[in-house]
């Protein structure tokens, strides 16, 4: 039996497998001709095998469960999950108490779904631009940096754990202060919305500093 | 470049017949050839059958009779094959008796590479200069480009094409000679040369279901059913799906609820029946045993997936595999390695 030291066990052959029931029942009149060369290429690759955290049902979000992850401690996945639902009942449940006493004309505009809520709530978080610390003669400069998809999503779950984590009052439950500051970001209100601008207008400060960046 | 660590031993076998300047001369195969045959007779008139009619199974069979060996190791017993399967194919000395070379480049290091280098772009310059012409009878370029399947064929390992040449090919070159070729294929007038090319592109089976799809069985009562096996890490699985069911699932004698409190757990064992729309129609009996909670859950998504593949149609059993419900998970836990603390985790660093 091989034991590969560092790349995935997988043959690089192997491509992701596509848990979406809609995908599969489209009929042949796709626009794109690239998914139709995508279909025959999966075809003739063999597939790696679904994980455990990804499924088809509607309950299962990438989102969330990348989110979920991040929130573990020692791998203690059933306390991160629960957490996870507790946060989303915690949301529904102050959503429906302001829907019920708002007024006739407001109630369109309260937002109860709290996947919504959090799926708006993280692009809000996601800072558009980055820094990087660039050494040049001898001197290490902040220079700003575009960032991509990936580390912006990273960028802006991390700040909203790391500040449920660290301000929050020791008698307070993790749900219950992440559903506040869930809520806060999805109005653009909030300390992470707050670190989100001063990234910002440190990197607007650094602006001369820019052409320091060869990529 | 690839580094293929993570591929099976026969890929990385190493090809014997490139490494270095030949060891038998040709005389001494020709020779090897003529023993082996005249053994070949000598066996057949031992074991009293016709010298003509002696195939290699009839020479494997009459040397297992006639040497018996108890030894583990196959290759350590009594052989006799044809020296052309013995020894590897090798290259032939390249320089005649005034030490001149035969071929022109030899000099270069690696002759056949670089003459297949050469051989390819001539041909891409006759297209170019095809083109040309067609361009100049009639003012256009021919647009009868019909895709040539990329997705059933693929090129040459580097392996086999180190077999092809007799001689070792780095990465780089390989890579290099792929890009030539995917140049030559790109040109509209490349049919020309479609012999030239094939030479270098191999087949791939058209679908990778090679499994076969067991047939429903049916018990007393007259229920239909199927059964399945899974494996995740350490646990192994079976599950027998029954038609016509409320859509109970019990392991091991016990209801899934009593048997996997986490939600996680549950929605794999429910994911094949959801993805193919059928939760409440079939009836499931496993029994898995090792490993550890979602590692069993695993082993029976993959046995309730395989099982169903008999209920569906090979469409639905296309999607399953697109899915990624029919691959067993190959991931394992990784050894520890001496001198560092766990498979990755190296001892803390101290100074002094």
């Amino acid at each position: 039996r091989i034991m590969p030291v560092r790349w995935s066990r997988y043959n690089p052959s192997y491509l992701e497998p596509e848990v979406k029931k809609e995908s599969y029942q489209k009929p042949l009149e796709e626009l794109t001709e690239e998914e139709r060369e995508q279909m025959e290429l999966k075809a003739v690759r063999p597939i790696k095998a679904a994980p455990p955290t990804l499924s088809s049902s509607v309950f299962s979000d990438p989102m969330i469960s990348k989110f979920t992850n991040m929130m573990m401690k020692s791998g203690n996945k059933v306390l991160a999950r629960s957490l996870m639902s507790q946060t989303l009942e915690t949301i529904k449940r102050k959503q429906l108490e302001k829907y019920h006493k708002a007024p006739e004309n407001e109630k369109v505009t309260i937002e109860c779904n709290p996947y919504v809520i959090f799926h708006q709530a993280l692009k809000n978080c996601q800072p558009i631009i980055g820094l990087s610390n660039i050494t040049k003669g001898g001197k290490t400069y902040q220079v700003p940096v575009p960032l991509t998809d990936n580390r912006k999503r990273f960028l802006a779950m991390k700040w909203l754990i790391t500040e449920c984590r660290e301000h929050k009052h020791r008698r307070t439950m993790m749900p219950e202060k992440l559903s506040q500051e869930l809520l806060l970001a999805f109005n653009n209100e909030g300390p992470v919305i707050k670190k989100k601008h001063v990234l910002h207008k440190m990197a607007e400060a650094n602006r001369a500093y820019a052409h320091f960046r060869w990529w | 470049t690839l580094r293929l660590i993570c591929t099976t031993t026969a890929v990385q076998r190493k090809n014997v017949g490139a490494s270095g300047p030949e060891k038998y001369t040709e005389a001494f195969i020709k020779k090897q050839i003529e023993e082996f045959n005249l053994g070949k007779r000598h066996l057949a008139n031992m074991m009293g059958e016709d010298p003509e009619t002696f195939t290699q199974e009839d020479i494997d069979r009459a040397i297992a009779y006639l040497f018996p060996s108890g030894l583990f190791d196959k290759q350590a017993r009594p052989l006799m094959k044809h020296p052309t399967e013995v020894f590897p194919e090798q290259r032939k000395i390249q320089w005649g008796e005034d030490g001149r070379p035969f071929h022109f480049l030899f000099y270069t290091g690696k002759q056949s590479y670089y003459s297949l280098m050469h051989e390819t772009y001539e041909k891409l310059l006759t297209v170019q200069k095809h083109q040309d012409q067609l361009i100049a009878q009639d003012s256009s370029i021919p647009l009868q480009k019909e895709k040539r399947n990329l997705a059933g064929s693929r090129w040459l390992t580097k392996i086999e094409l180190e077999e092809m040449l007799l001689e070792k090919v780095s990465d780089d070159d390989y890579s290099r000679f792929i890009q030539l070729l995917q140049k030559l294929v790109a040109l509209p007038c490349a049919d020309i040369e479609e012999k030239y090319i094939q030479k270098f592109s191999k087949e791939v089976p058209v679908q990778l279901q090679k499994v076969v799809i067991e047939p429903l069985q049916y018990d007393e009562q007259g229920v239909a059913f199927s059964t399945g096996e899974g494996q995740r890490k350490t646990a192994r699985a079976t599950a027998v799906v029954y038609d016509n069911g409320t859509g109970k699932i019990t392991v091991n004698g016990i209801d899934i609820l009593h048997y996997f409190p986490v939600l996680q757990d549950r929605e794999q064992l429910l994911f094949p029946f959801q993805f193919l729309g059928r939760i409440g129609k079939h009836d499931m009996v496993c029994t898995v045993s090792g490993g550890g909670r979602s590692a069993q859950a695993g082993a029976i998504r993959l046995a309730s997936a395989k099982a169903l593949r008999s209920f569906v149609t090979e469409k639905e059993v296309e999607f399953m595999r697109q899915a990624g419900l029919l691959t067993v998970d190959p991931r394992v836990k990784e050894r520890k390695k001496p001198g560092q603390e766990g498979p990755r985790r190296k001892f803390t660093w101290k100074k002094r």
